[in-house]
């Protein structure tokens, strides 16, 4: 309503004849700037250009720059040297016939990672959530306990870790014995490093997964599970027909979350196995950017990685949530 | 009153048992930290065991020398507390302008914006990460300040968040504030912003968690020892110790970790209900 205010009072008063064509525009101007719809695009824009400055700069221009790179050959500085098509993408899913099965092993590796983490984290925090909805004395600070790795970064928990395996301090001396691993430590084995980031990581995450399943099952109305006793339904049944079913939008939710970001995994990698011949993908990405200043064949693996997150996403999204059901 | 008794006596068992099963979890879960709080209180050795040997030698000062064995950690605190409240701050100065727009203006394209604001969550982080360091090689913003921030002061999170929660907010108030003169720049920050605090602090203690904790792009964008955050500062300092250290290692590891764990404690309100807006409500 100022706005107002200040635009009529700035229009010249009594215009000259030579003037008249530039008053008429003026006048044009103004009813156009008055209109409510047109000066609300314009102040909206205002206030939303920090935001959209920050995301063009930091997000879409970087990614189509990421994409442009991917169909180059690049320099040791990251520039663009020389139009390479889709060669990089070739190599990396080895449709070029050059025999090379190390990008998509890695790929596999990422997923068979994945599948390490997701279902133990979920079916522990479910039970963990389960268990801490008993009514007893403290249960708040067994509730903290349960959330407390939320807190702890996965580089600390990394580094935790990483002596944990350390031979050492003798902290896993007997997994090694029990599974009769040649090696002094878990990370040193091929077969057995991958699951021990994956160990790594269930603890990790269990805080999060925790908090978000308690929350889900402290949404479910009460009198549900008063009516099901009366009807005479034991502790089993009430899980199984009544949280498991509400629950499953929030499950569903802890899949998808924890899929991602276990395939995006990287620090676990730096820390507990940075020179494991068989890595993750996301680590083969950084060993080629960082290690070979190889930017254009990184930038496509990096877009890879971006269509297989985009696909699980939405084929978990299709197959998960028939089963969901919805409040 | 025998009968009352009778119910008491059978859920003794039951209690115990509930008991004991949070016990043992909670240990399970808490191991690796009493292990790493173990090795930071057994004094420099190399061969430690897993319980300190004499409880009656601990070396509680160890959390005090490790300042002096390693001076950078103070900076590196410095640097994550400057990064992670500057990311903070950013990040609701930015929401709260795009949300209010969103939430109150009527404008042509307003869809466009919005999914402007929610689709830079559909792109991964790795997927931006190549270019982003080349752009902050070539702008000179290695090693400082704005190169650990201002690629993280816009979050479509937040913005949701803070459409979401404005919404809820009458619209009387608006319109009432308008006719009285108010204009929309002092509505925003006079009136909206206070009466979305349970928003803000949500929003704040979840982007000021995450940031602590980030370590693949400070250890891309700095590479001078002072310019490492907490995160890359206690990994770097594992391998120049050589690892052989492991008191001071683990005392720097439970130092870095204070703050989080403390916002955790006291911030577990809005930390929760900043995560569950993503789950429940999305």
């Amino acid at each position: 309503m100022q706005d107002d205010l200040h635009i009529s009072a700035s229009l010249p008063a009594a215009p000259s004849s030579s003037a008249s064509t530039n008053t008429v525009h003026l006048r044009a101007l103004r009813r156009w700037w008055v209109r409510p719809r047109t000066r609300d695009l314009f102040i909206a824009l205002l206030y939303c250009s920090p935001a959209l400055l920050v995301f063009g700069l930091f997000t879409y221009l970087p990614f189509f720059r990421a994409v442009f790179l991917s169909l180059n050959v690049t320099n040791q500085a990251g520039q663009a040297v020389a139009f390479n098509g889709l060669a990089y993408y070739l190599r990396i899913l080895n449709l070029d016939g050059s025999g090379r099965t190390e990008y998509l092993n890695s790929i596999g590796t990422s997923f068979g990672f994945m599948l390490m983490v997701v279902p133990p984290v979920t079916v522990i925090s479910l039970g963990l959530a389960l268990l801490s909805t008993v009514k007893v004395r403290g249960i708040q600070i067994f509730r903290t306990i349960f959330t407390g790795s939320i807190a702890i970064s996965l580089a600390s928990a990394g580094v935790i870790w990483s002596l944990l395996y350390n031979p050492a301090t003798k902290a896993t001396a007997w997994l090694v014995d029990l599974l009769q691993i040649p090696t002094p430590s878990l990370l040193g084995y091929g077969p057995a490093a991958i699951p021990a980031v994956a160990a790594m990581t269930v603890w990790s995450g269990i805080g999060f997964n925790f908090i978000l399943a308690l929350a889900g099952i402290q949404a479910i109305p009460h009198d549900l599970y008063e009516t099901a006793s009366i009807d005479g339904a034991g502790r089993w049944a009430r899980f199984r027909h009544i949280t498991l079913p509400l629950l499953s939008p929030t499950l569903l939710f802890l899949v998808i979350i924890g899929s991602i970001g276990s395939l995006q995994a990287f620090t676990q990698f730096h820390l507990l196995m940075p020179d494991a011949p068989n890595t993750v993908f996301v680590y083969l990405t950084y060993r080629a950017f960082w290690y070979d200043n190889r930017y254009g064949l990184a930038a496509a693996m990096s877009i890879v990685l971006f269509a297989i997150l985009v696909a699980l996403t939405i084929l978990q999204y299709r197959t998960l949530d028939r089963r969901v059901h919805y409040h | 009153m025998n009968a009352y008794a009778g119910v008491r006596q059978s859920r003794i068992p039951y209690f115990a048992m509930v008991y004991g099963l949070l016990i043992l979890t909670s240990l399970i879960l808490l191991s690796p930290l009493l292990f790493s709080l173990s090795l930071a209180l057994q004094g420099p050795t190399i061969s430690p065991s897993l319980l300190p040997p004499d409880l009656s030698k601990l070396d509680w000062g160890i959390f005090l020398s490790v300042f002096q064995d390693e001076p950078l950690i103070a900076r590196w605190i410095l640097n994550s507390f400057v990064v992670a409240t500057g990311v903070t701050l950013g990040v609701i100065f930015t929401s709260s302008l795009f949300a209010y727009a969103l939430a109150y203006f009527n404008f042509p394209g307003k869809t466009l914006l919005l999914f402007v604001a929610l689709g830079s969550l559909m792109i991964p982080f790795e997927a931006t990460l190549i270019a982003n360091y080349l752009l902050i090689a070539e702008w000179k913003w290695m090693n400082t300040y704005q190169g650990l921030i201002l690629p993280f002061v816009a979050s479509g999170f937040g913005i949701f968040l803070m459409r979401q929660y404005f919404l809820t907010l009458p619209r009387e108030l608006y319109d009432a504030a308008m006719v009285d003169g108010c204009n929309r720049f002092r509505y925003l920050w006079l009136v909206l912003v206070p009466l979305s605090r349970p928003a803000i602090a949500t929003l704040a203690v979840y982007t000021f968690l995450n940031t602590w904790n980030q370590f693949y792009w400070p250890l891309l964008i700095t590479n001078t020892n002072e310019w490492r955050t907490t995160q890359v500062g206690i990994t770097i300092f594992r391998s120049f110790e050589g690892g052989a250290v492991f008191n001071t290692q683990m005392a720097a590891t439970l130092i870095v970790m204070l703050p989080t764990l403390l916002l955790l404690i006291l911030g577990q309100r809005q930390l929760v209900s900043g995560l569950t807006s993503g789950a429940l409500k999305g």
